[in-house]
């Protein structure tokens, strides 16, 4: 197993290449500032809602997209909440495609839709991934005894 | 501490010194802006008024949450708790209008998000202040535009404050200390 601080090492080089390739905003460092005793699992909770509600409105993008007769408010409505949901954890990847497939819901544009949803679901799989990686190596630190360093 | 609740209240502070380096006095402006009166008083916020220094200002403070996403409702509940509010949150705009009842409001903040579908924070802000009841709670609206239109249509149906989304513990707590002092100031004028 190995030592704490190399593991440490390990999660502020990981958690730091996440914020500097834009996976991971400020919003995200205040989810982690929250969590405290009384919450200890917090962003844990935060994040799987997150990746529950996700899937369900990538899910229903994908119908919505479908349809003979897009309804393109509908699509919209989709999106927005689905930027809204990524910018309140700090998924900024995600907020960022969102924004652009709502400039191409209100142009009618399909194939710019197209375009945005399968690159939304690329990022937001990258993103579920390296979150689920950070969560992995925190368990590691705290299994190894150690304590999850503050980023600032 | 003290420069930084000045500063947000637009004012300046500061310390002179005798020639030994010494504080001598220190010197505090403060800009007010004449508020309109309301002719009813604002119930049960006394108490939240007098403490102008700390967070304690927020404590016991009850809020209702309207959003109809429920990651954003986990994180805007978690911060508005970190402040020391007690929260209640619903889905909608319909579930907030019973939670606050035609008559009794045991709520003395609304948050609303703007955007809800079927009804809007718009339409649930017009609704609220279309209660006769004397106890009328302040309403904050929680947005993602930061158009002007968008915040002047707030202020005419009837709020007291906009947040801008994505939430910050930071902008929430100087928009919730503001509504709170500005409805203070009215109480006591």
């Amino acid at each position: 197993m190995a030592a704490v601080p190399q593991l440490q090492r390990q999660f502020i080089e990981y958690t730091t290449s996440l914020y500097n390739e834009g996976y991971l905003d400020d919003q995200f460092t205040q989810l982690q500032k929250l969590q405290d005793e009384s919450n200890p699992d917090f962003v844990a909770e935060v994040v799987s809602l997150f990746f529950e509600d996700s899937e369900k409105l990538l899910n229903n993008l994908a119908t919505a997209i479908q349809q003979k007769s897009v309804d393109y408010k509908q699509v919209d409505s989709h999106v927005h909440q689905f930027k809204g949901s990524s910018s309140s954890i700090g998924a900024q990847r995600v907020t960022n495609v969102c924004v652009h497939f709502r400039n191409y819901c209100e142009e009618k544009n399909l194939d710019g839709c197209l375009r945005c949803l399968q690159q939304l679901k690329h990022e937001y799989i990258l993103v579920r991934n390296k979150l689920e990686a950070l969560f992995r190596l925190e368990q590691q630190i705290l299994q190894a005894g150690g304590s999850i360093p503050m980023m600032e | 501490m003290c420069k930084k609740l000045v500063q947000m209240m637009q004012g300046k502070i500061w310390m002179s010194t005798n020639s030994q380096g010494y504080i001598q006095s220190t010197s505090l402006v403060l800009r007010f802006q004449i508020q309109q009166t309301f002719n009813r008083p604002m119930f049960d916020l006394t108490n939240f008024i007098d403490q102008p220094k700390s967070n304690s200002i927020f404590r016991g403070l009850q809020v209702i949450l309207a959003d109809d996403d429920g990651v954003n409702r986990m994180v805007t509940k978690k911060l508005l708790e970190k402040l020391g509010c007690q929260v209640t949150t619903v889905s909608s705009g319909f579930e907030c209008l019973s939670s606050l009842g035609p008559t009794m409001s045991p709520f003395h903040v609304v948050i609303l998000d703007l955007h809800m579908p079927e009804m809007d924070g718009f339409e649930v802000a017009t609704r609220i202040r279309k209660f006769r009841s004397r106890n009328r709670p302040l309403i904050i609206a929680l947005t993602a535009s930061a158009e002007e239109q968008v915040w002047e249509r707030c202020l005419q149906v009837g709020m007291n404050g906009v947040i801008r989304k994505p939430v910050l513990l930071r902008g929430l707590e100087i928009e919730l200390r503001t509504v709170l002092q500005r409805a203070g100031e009215r109480l006591s004028s």
